[in-house]
Parts: structure tokens; C-alpha cells; sequence
């Protein structure tokens, strides 16, 4: 079991660090987006229409890539005075059923994801949202909102993944206190003092 | 069957299921005994449409002005400012820790960065002033709760957006409230001070302190401008009340008095500079730059100009100039670093939003509220009495929640209730965030006694203890917020964002 854990742990430390990159550029992309609209409004007299549906698109796939990290982390907010005033085995064993209710979850998102981004509404085009091809003479292509309704999708395909790991984690755990788990990468500042 | 999601959702609630997976197991649970599979797909649908917001975009926006802010070495510079003003009190630095946490709140809108970053640097200097670690840790984490009251705060962004209401009249709303508990405090510790012989502290620390021309210069036109605009405000209001309009609504697009009142703001500070000395000026100028943040914000909105969430990036932008040009405390490879704190956090509450308003269609789905309602209503119809019971409802859950998640909780289930009641929307949106970031405070998981805990290094049980007094003007102070509907809705009606 415990290399099925390594295997997935590596596997999500590579994909949630690649996540974590995108997201932060996604929060800066945001900002500068959000100051072009107002720029444009006030210093050229001209409102544009695509950057509130870009700075939202951006702002899904940031919340969508970085939240899967949050969750490894210990970032969700619980009440979780029950786990930790049980005794250890007892908590672990509760943490075990609170992960896999968790995962029923995600696994029902996964379904419902998958057909509200791959079904009927997701091949409507954005409203405002463009490549811009005909800057490099081709047509102008509209974003589909597939494209936006994914970012919920692949969220919890990420969240799903780490779910897995934090299940094997707590099994490790409960079976052999004191087996040498694969790091999680948090930061120091983030790591619970619990 | 669908009325029982509530209780279902509060055990799994209470036995450590995360707030966002309670939030959709609950309902989905039960439609799926249900047979209702369709509106499984809904409960989905909403989740996203719950997170695509504009309106939303204020929050990580929010967040990461107020970490530029925190980096930068802009909490030194309040924290000397506060010192100068009120150092020289008796119990100063508590004096100072608290007017520090009112000015800080003005530029960040969390009561946990609040204690970590005034914590850090106030708990150790109070320490050495003669103050017991625990009573300094306590004074900071009592004043850090102004945090979320004073705007911008995230809280009432999360609230506004779950309930449809105005951000910016939340934002004016809770200016009064915030600079109330700051008082109650103040209070507190200057009847402690005389108990227990609280020490008084130098007002200015570091004699000779420098400024840089080009901040000098800003500062000297920053505070003239913003002078004149005090004056035009108290012209109009003047001016308002003689003609005794009916509706004193306050225009600020007067130009001709702003440019007449702009010499005169110029000349009174010239004067007030000859009666203080050069290092106490230097620490006002200095401060002058971070504390325009939220005249910014707030300017912004109330005139119109942008939109909460363009105020919340113009705010992120002018963080980077003051700490890239000004300042000169950040460097571009700081930035992936902070970008990153603030994404990572913002995202757990996007989703926790994006869950609550899926778990809100259900609420209505489910009848739930109109069965609430009668039950709350069998208690009492003397809405004053339920506002009673209301508040301590929300102190208790206070004590073992998060405010925001709280507020996403219970907002939608408990404001129509009193909206139907005649309690004024804004008013009880108040009411509740006041009431739920206190509880941030108290034991047993206050989240704020556990940063400042860490900060500290004293146990969360000894600042629980030493943390009392102040709780209890806190909670005056609630009690004062909620029988009076003035004190929040008094700006918000004078300057026309509620009617």
C-alpha cells in the first residue's frame, strides 16, 4: 500500500506544483484584466466587453487548480474537534469515514461534471470571449464555455486524486504509527500546529 | 424528506466533515434517496455558477492587496503611527495595538492576518514594555476582530454576494461598528490601566527617522488633497443642513469649493506642522501613503467611480506602486510567492461560496425555512427579543466556525426570517458579521486566540482567560449594534446607498 501512496503522492506533487503555477498567474492575469476595463473606460471612453468574462474564466481556473492543493494541505474548513478529542485510533478511523464521504462526493460531481461540460450547454459559444486569429490572418474563433465549465471539472478530477492520497495517508497511519509517509510539499507557514 | 437535509448536514457537520463537502453531501443525499437525480445535476450546475461571479472577484482581490500591504513593511509604519498618536497613554502600547488593528483593517479585510502581522511586532514590544505576554497576546487578538467590521473586509463581500445585497452598503455600514468595538477596547484598557498599573511608552521609538523626497513629495500632496476633501464634506453637510434639504445626499462633484478649500487645507496644516516635532511629522508622512488604501477603496465606490470589485484591483495596484517605487520593500521575484498565499486561500472560500449557493437552492427546495420560521416565530413575534435570541445563536456558532463559512451558512436561512420581520436587510447583515467575527475570539475554536497563540507562544487556554474583559465590552458592544439600527445604517443612508 505504501507504494501505491508514493506513486500517487509523486503524481499529485507534480500536477498540483504545475496547478499552483497556473493559478498564480491566473490571480495576476486578473488584475491587470480588471485595470485594463477600467482604463479603457475612463482614460480612452471605451467600455470593453470581454474583460469581466476573461477575468472570471481566469478566476475559475485559478480557484479550480489551487484548491486541490488547499485540500492536501488541511486548508478545507471543518469543525474537527470530534477527530482530534478521540482517541487515536478511533480519530484516524473517523477521519477514514469523513475522507471516504468526501470522495461519494467528488464521485458524484465527477459524473454530473463531466456531463454538464461534455453535454449540450458547454458547445455554446461565450459571449464575449475570443481567440483573436485574425490578428495572425485567420478567422476569430469563440471560446466555447466547455472551455470555462471545465475548470469545475478538473477540479474535482484534482480533488478526487487527493482525496485517494489523503485516504491511503490515514490508512498508513492507523496501520503503522510510524511508517515513513512522502512529503505533501506544504509550506512551513501553512502546516497545522495540530 | 428533504426537510431533513438540515439536521443530516449539521451532524456531518459537527462530526469533522469539511464545510464544503457538508454542504453538498447533505442535499445530495437526500435528493439521491429521493429519486430526484435531476436536481442532483442542479445542486452541480450551481456549484459553478455559485463561483462564476464578478461581484466574487473582490475577494481574492481583497486578499491579495492586503498581503502586498503585509509584505511590504507597511504594519511597522501603521504600528510607529499609532505610537505617536497614543503611545504616551497610560497602557499605551495596548492603546496603540488597538488603533493600529482599526488602521490596519482599513487595508485588509481578515482578522487572522491582523493578528499575525500586528502580533509579531506588537507582542514582543508590549512584552518588553512590562506587559505580561498573555495580556498582550489577548489585546491582540481582542482588536483584531476589527478587521473584518472595518472595510474592506471579506466577510461582507461573501455576504452581499450569497444574499444580493449592495457590497458597498455593507462596506459604509460597517465603519461605525468597527470604530465602536475599537473604542470599547480602548475603554477596557484604560479601566484595566489604573487595576494594574499599565505602563505608559515613549510616543516616538526611532528619533531621526528619514523619509525619502520622492515619498515626501506624495505625502505632502496626498494629505492636502485628502484635507480638502474632510473640508468639503463638512462644507456640504454644512451647507446641506442650512438649506435643510430633505434628503442629505453628499455631492462631491463640486469642484469650485474643492480648489477654494485646497489653499485653506494647505495653510491649517502648515500651522499644525509648527506645534509638533520633526520625527513625530516624519511618522505621519510615512503613513500617509498606506492609510490612502482605503480612502481609495471606499472613495471610489461611494463616488461612483468603480465598482467594489475595480476597487478591490485598483487597490492590488496601487499595494505594487507604493511597495515597488515607494516603499522599495518588494522585489518581482516576492511576487509568484504572494500571488500564490492569496490564490491558495482564496480558493477554498470560492468553492465554499460556490457549494452555498447550491446548498441555498435546496434550502428553498426543501421548505426548510418556512418550517424555521414558524418554529423561530412560535418563540416570540417581538422582533427584539428574537434579535436577542439571533445573537446568541451566532455567538455560539461563532465558537466553532469561521465567520465567512458561517455567514454562507446561516445567511440564507435566518435573513429572510428577519427581513419579514421589518429588521432592515443591511442592518442584519451587521448584525451578523459582527456578531461571527467576535466569535472568531472565543474559545474553544477561536481561530484568531490560535494565531495569536502561535504568535505568542502562550497557551490558548491563558489568552482565553486574560482575553474576557474584552470579550464582554465586544459583546456590548453587539448588543449596542443590534438595538440601534442607527449606528449601522447612518452612513449608508447619508450617503444615498440605502434608502
Amino acid at each position: 500500500m505504501l507504494q501505491v501512496l508514493r506513486a500517487i503522492s509523486l503524481v499529485n506533487s507534480a500536477i498540483l506544483a504545475l496547478g499552483r503555477h497556473i493559478a498564480w498567474m491566473a490571480l495576476g492575469l486578473m488584475v491587470l484584466v480588471i485595470l485594463l476595463q477600467v482604463v479603457f473606460r475612463y482614460v480612452f471612453n471605451n467600455a470593453l466587453a470581454w474583460p469581466d468574462e476573461a477575468a472570471r474564466f481566469l478566476m475559475l481556473w485559478m480557484t479550480g487548480l489551487i484548491a486541490p492543493s488547499a485540500f492536501r494541505w488541511g486548508g478545507f474548513v471543518a469543525i474537527d474537534m470530534l477527530p482530534l478529542a478521540l482517541p487515536r485510533m478511533a480519530g484516524l478511523v473517523l477521519t477514514i469515514i469523513l475522507l471516504l464521504l468526501s470522495l461519494s462526493v467528488l464521485a458524484m460531481g465527477l459524473q454530473h461534471g463531466y456531463n454538464h461540460t461534455m453535454g449540450f450547454g458547454g458547445n455554446f459559444d461565450s459571449s464575449s470571449l475570443r481567440l483573436p486569429l485574425d490578428l495572425i490572418g485567420l478567422e476569430s474563433l469563440k471560446v466555447k464555455l466547455r472551455y470555462m465549465y471545465g475548470s469545475l471539472l478538473i477540479s474535482i478530477i484534482l480533488l478526487l486524486l487527493v482525496n485517494v492520497e489523503l485516504v491511503l495517508r490515514t490508512a498508513a497511519n492507523l496501520i503503522s504509527p510510524d511508517a515513513s509517509l512522502p512529503p505533501t510539499d506544504a509550506p512551513s507557514d501553512l502546516q497545522r500546529a495540530d | 424528506m428533504l426537510v431533513f437535509f438540515l439536521p443530516v448536514f449539521l451532524v456531518f457537520l459537527m462530526v469533522g466533515l469539511p464545510v464544503f463537502f457538508a454542504l453538498l453531501f447533505a442535499p445530495g443525499i437526500l435528493l439521491w434517496l429521493n429519486g430526484q437525480e435531476r436536481d442532483i445535476a442542479l445542486l452541480y450546475r450551481n456549484v459553478y455558477n455559485g463561483m462564476d461571479s464578478f461581484p466574487l472577484m473582490a475577494l481574492p482581490f481583497f486578499m491579495l492587496a492586503g498581503e502586498l500591504m503585509n509584505r511590504g513593511g507597511i504594519t511597522t509604519r501603521l504600528v510607529e503611527f499609532s505610537q505617536a498618536l497614543m503611545g504616551h497613554l497610560r497602557g499605551g502600547l495596548a492603546h496603540v495595538n488597538i488603533l493600529s488593528s482599526m488602521l490596519f483593517a482599513g487595508l485588509s479585510g481578515s482578522a487572522v492576518a491582523d493578528t499575525s502581522a500586528l502580533g509579531s511586532t506588537l507582542i514582543p514590544a508590549m512584552e518588553k514594555n512590562g506587559y505580561s505576554r498573555r495580556f498582550a497576546a489577548a489585546v491582540t487578538a481582542a482588536s483584531s476582530v476589527i478587521g473584518p467590521i472595518i472595510p474592506p473586509s471579506g466577510i461582507m463581500i461573501i455576504y452581499a454576494y450569497v444574499m444580493g445585497e449592495s457590497v458597498a452598503a455593507l462596506f459604509l455600514a460597517g465603519i461605525v461598528p468597527g470604530v465602536l468595538v475599537g473604542l470599547g477596547l480602548m475603554m477596557v484598557v484604560r479601566l484595566l490601566a489604573d487595576r494594574y498599573d499599565l505602563p505608559k511608552a515613549e510616543r516616538i521609538v526611532t528619533t531621526n527617522q528619514t523619509i525619502s523626497p520622492l515619498e515626501d513629495r506624495i505625502s505632502f500632496l496626498l494629505l492636502r488633497i485628502n484635507f480638502a476633501g474632510v473640508l468639503l464634506i463638512v462644507y456640504t453637510l454644512a451647507k446641506s443642513i442650512v438649506s435643510a434639504a430633505t434628503g442629505a445626499e453628499i455631492a462631491i462633484s463640486n469642484w469650485v469649493p474643492f480648489i477654494v478649500l485646497l489653499p485653506l487645507a494647505h495653510v491649517v496644516l502648515l500651522r499644525m506642522r509648527k506645534t509638533v516635532s520633526a520625527d513625530f511629522r516624519v511618522i505621519c508622512k510615512k503613513a500617509v501613503a498606506p492609510l490612502q488604501t482605503p480612502i481609495i477603496i471606499l472613495g471610489g465606490i461611494l463616488i461612483g467611480v468603480f465598482t467594489p470589485t475595480e476597487a478591490s484591483a485598483i487597490a492590488v495596484a496601487y499595494a505594487l506602486l507604493i511597495s515597488f517605487f515607494v516603499l522599495k520593500t518588494l522585489k518581482l521575484s516576492d511576487l509568484p510567492a504572494i500571488l500564490t498565499k492569496s490564490a491558495l486561500a482564496s480558493s477554498t472560500v470560492l468553492l465554499l461560496v460556490g457549494a452555498a449557493v447550491a446548498f441555498k437552492t435546496v434550502v428553498s427546495l426543501s421548505h426548510a425555512p418556512e418550517q424555521l420560521a414558524a418554529l423561530i416565530l412560535g418563540l416570540s413575534d417581538e422582533p427584539l427579543i428574537l434579535l436577542f435570541l439571533i445573537n446568541i445563536l451566532l455567538f455560539v456558532v461563532g465558537m466553532f466556525l469561521d465567520a465567512g463559512p458561517a455567514i454562507i451558512i446561516l445567511g440564507p436561512i435566518l435573513g429572510p426570517i428577519f427581513m419579514d420581520l421589518g429588521v432592515h436587510p443591511v442592518h442584519f447583515a451587521i448584525i451578523m458579521s459582527v456578531n461571527l467575527t467576535v466569535g472568531l475570539a472565543t474559545p474553544p475554536m477561536g481561530l484568531v486566540l490560535f494565531v495569536a497563540s502561535s504568535v505568542s507562544g502562550e497557551r490558548v487556554e491563558t489568552i482565553a482567560r486574560a482575553i474576557l474583559p474584552f470579550l464582554a465590552v465586544e459583546i456590548f458592544v453587539i448588543f449596542l449594534i443590534t438595538y440601534v439600527p442607527a449606528i449601522s445604517l447612518a452612513i449608508p443612508k447619508l450617503t444615498g446607498f440605502v434608502h
